[in-house]
């Protein structure tokens, strides 16, 4: 076993020096799609949290025209009272409103902003953030009431945004995992080729199947390995520097799940092209 | 030791490589194999190396059926059979030491085997002051016996030489021969190929002609040509 490890051992590193304009072509191939598929996974994990921690607070607000009357308010005030979806319901008069317009508002656009031209609103929390949909579509088109607005179109734009990202991002790292592999393939191959004569005599004497492949085998895990090992430094430089802030900002507990998901997937394609290789090339 | 049983082998293009050959090689036997090109030769050494498998018929080798080995025990059978070939195939990036030692290393033999065998099977084959010359520093006849050394370290029960001398000239031919004769009396069986008429002639040892992929002739103590032998 002994004689067997070391053998290997000494085999695979010959063999990947031998090579190694195409092992470093395939190394950095899979480092550069695996860390595309890290950084969309880190993406979609902050993405991920930043919405939830957004939805918690989800407001719905029913904004109503400064000229409606008081009959207006009243029905829309009942009905959502009545609403079972809505949680939650605090009415801001005009003054209230204009009072925290001027705290929220540069000083030039508020000044000509009088109290009776403010809106008074609603307040409304729902009970399930996505409400806030059923709330805006039942109150947009009552009479006095002059817009609903609710933070969670922003968040759906932004999610989306971020989803169209992910999904370009993942599909251009699995072109290029297909050609890390194939990348790996075609180095195992030519390893293949170069120990010809080796191989041969290897047959020709008695050497076990596995004893000739195993070499092989670990020159493509190897080169998966660098490869993910390369890409994991990418994704932890991204992740410690990358300007993240506060809701985006993951824990290092979702880095590490990051980089284990990398690691593996690395080492799946290194593997997986030698075998193709070997089943193709390796006739034992 | 060797036993075909009816074998037949036919080669996906058609060509009919051996035809019911029957034929029965004892332990410690020297069999020269004679025949020209494309009688069935090589496909006869290459079907004992579980290289090729019979169409029709049974192999036997020490007593086993070959046919009827897993796959994965093929290479255990090809541990028991040495084989020589005409162009030496060694590899040109070792020395010769290095050579010899492979055959052991691949078949995961400790190094202390190693370190004590490879030695002993140079000196066998008066290359020992030769060990860590690179294979294209030495002549054709010295190489020849490094592939010899290489096949015979493992101490199979037989070797099989497919025209070892091929590429040789007479005084090289015939050390290879006398190396080969040498390990015949340690009791392992050898098969030879050749064409060579003058080599055979003299050894006066069993020769099975194959013309065609039969078996045309099979004599105790034969020469080459058919005329000059008498067929038993």
């Amino acid at each position: 076993m002994r004689v067997y490890l070391r053998y290997a051992f000494k085999e695979t590193f010959t063999n990947l020096w031998r090579n190694r304009m195409m092992t470093v072509a395939a190394v950095l191939t899979v480092a550069v799609s695996l860390s595309l598929v890290g950084s969309a996974l880190l993406l979609k994990q902050s993405a991920a949290q930043a919405s939830a921690q957004w939805q918690q607070g989800t407001r719905v607000t029913v904004w109503m025209q400064p000229t409606a009357s008081q009959s207006e308010i009243d029905s829309v005030k009942t009905q959502l009272t009545s609403m079972p979806i809505v949680k939650d319901c605090q009415y801001f008069t005009q003054a209230q409103d204009y009072q925290q317009a001027k705290t929220l508002l540069p000083a030039d656009e508020w000044s000509v902003l009088t109290p009776s031209a403010t809106p008074s609103s609603f307040r409304c929390v729902p009970s399930v953030p996505t409400d806030a949909f059923t709330v805006q579509s039942t109150f947009a088109n009552q009479p006095g009431v002059y817009q609903v607005t609710a933070p969670e179109q922003q968040i759906r734009q932004m999610n989306h945004a971020i989803r169209i990202l992910q999904i370009v991002f993942l599909a251009l790292a699995a072109v290029l995992l297909l050609s890390a592999t194939v990348l790996i393939l075609n180095t195992i191959r030519m390893a293949i080729f170069s120990r010809r004569r080796e191989v041969s005599v290897m047959k020709l004497v008695g050497a076990t199947n596995w004893f000739i492949r195993v070499p092989f085998i670990t020159e493509g895990f190897i080169q998966g390995l660098l490869g993910s090992a390369v890409a994991i430094l990418a994704v932890t430089a991204l992740h410690t520097w990358y300007p993240l802030h506060n809701e985006f900002a993951l824990n290092s507990a979702a880095l590490v799940g990051t980089n284990t998901v990398v690691l593996v997937v690395g080492v799946v394609i290194g593997s997986v092209g030698s075998a193709i290789a070997i089943r193709r090339f390796l006739d034992v | 030791m060797i036993r075909f049983e009816n074998v037949s082998k036919t080669y996906k293009n058609g060509t009919p490589a051996l035809r019911n050959v029957t034929l029965d090689i004892e332990k410690g036997e020297f069999v020269f194999l004679v025949g020209a090109s494309g009688s069935g030769k090589t496909t006869f050494l290459r079907l004992l190396l579980h290289e090729e498998t019979p169409d029709h018929g049974r192999i036997l080798e020490a007593g086993r059926d070959i046919g009827e080995l897993p796959k994965w025990r093929v290479p255990y059978l090809r541990r028991n059979i040495g084989c020589v070939f005409q162009d030496f195939r060694l590899l040109p990036n070792k020395s010769v030491f290095e050579n010899v030692a492979f055959a052991l290393e691949v078949i995961g033999r400790p190094r202390s085997t190693v370190e004590s065998q490879v030695p002993q099977i140079l000196e066998l084959v008066g290359l020992a002051d030769k060990s860590k010359n690179l294979p294209h520093e030495l002549s054709g006849g010295e190489q020849q016996r490094v592939a010899v050394a290489r096949a015979f370290v493992n101490r199979p029960l037989i070797l099989l030489a497919d025209e070892p001398t091929g590429n040789l000239d007479p005084a090289n031919s015939e050390s290879i021969m006398a190396l080969l004769e040498r390990i015949n009396r340690t009791g392992t069986t050898v098969v030879m190929a050749t064409h060579d008429k003058a080599l055979v002639d003299r050894m006066r040892r069993r020769v099975v002609e194959l013309d065609r992929g039969e078996i045309v002739r099979d004599q105790v103590r034969g020469v080459y040509g058919i005329d000059e032998g008498v067929a038993i």
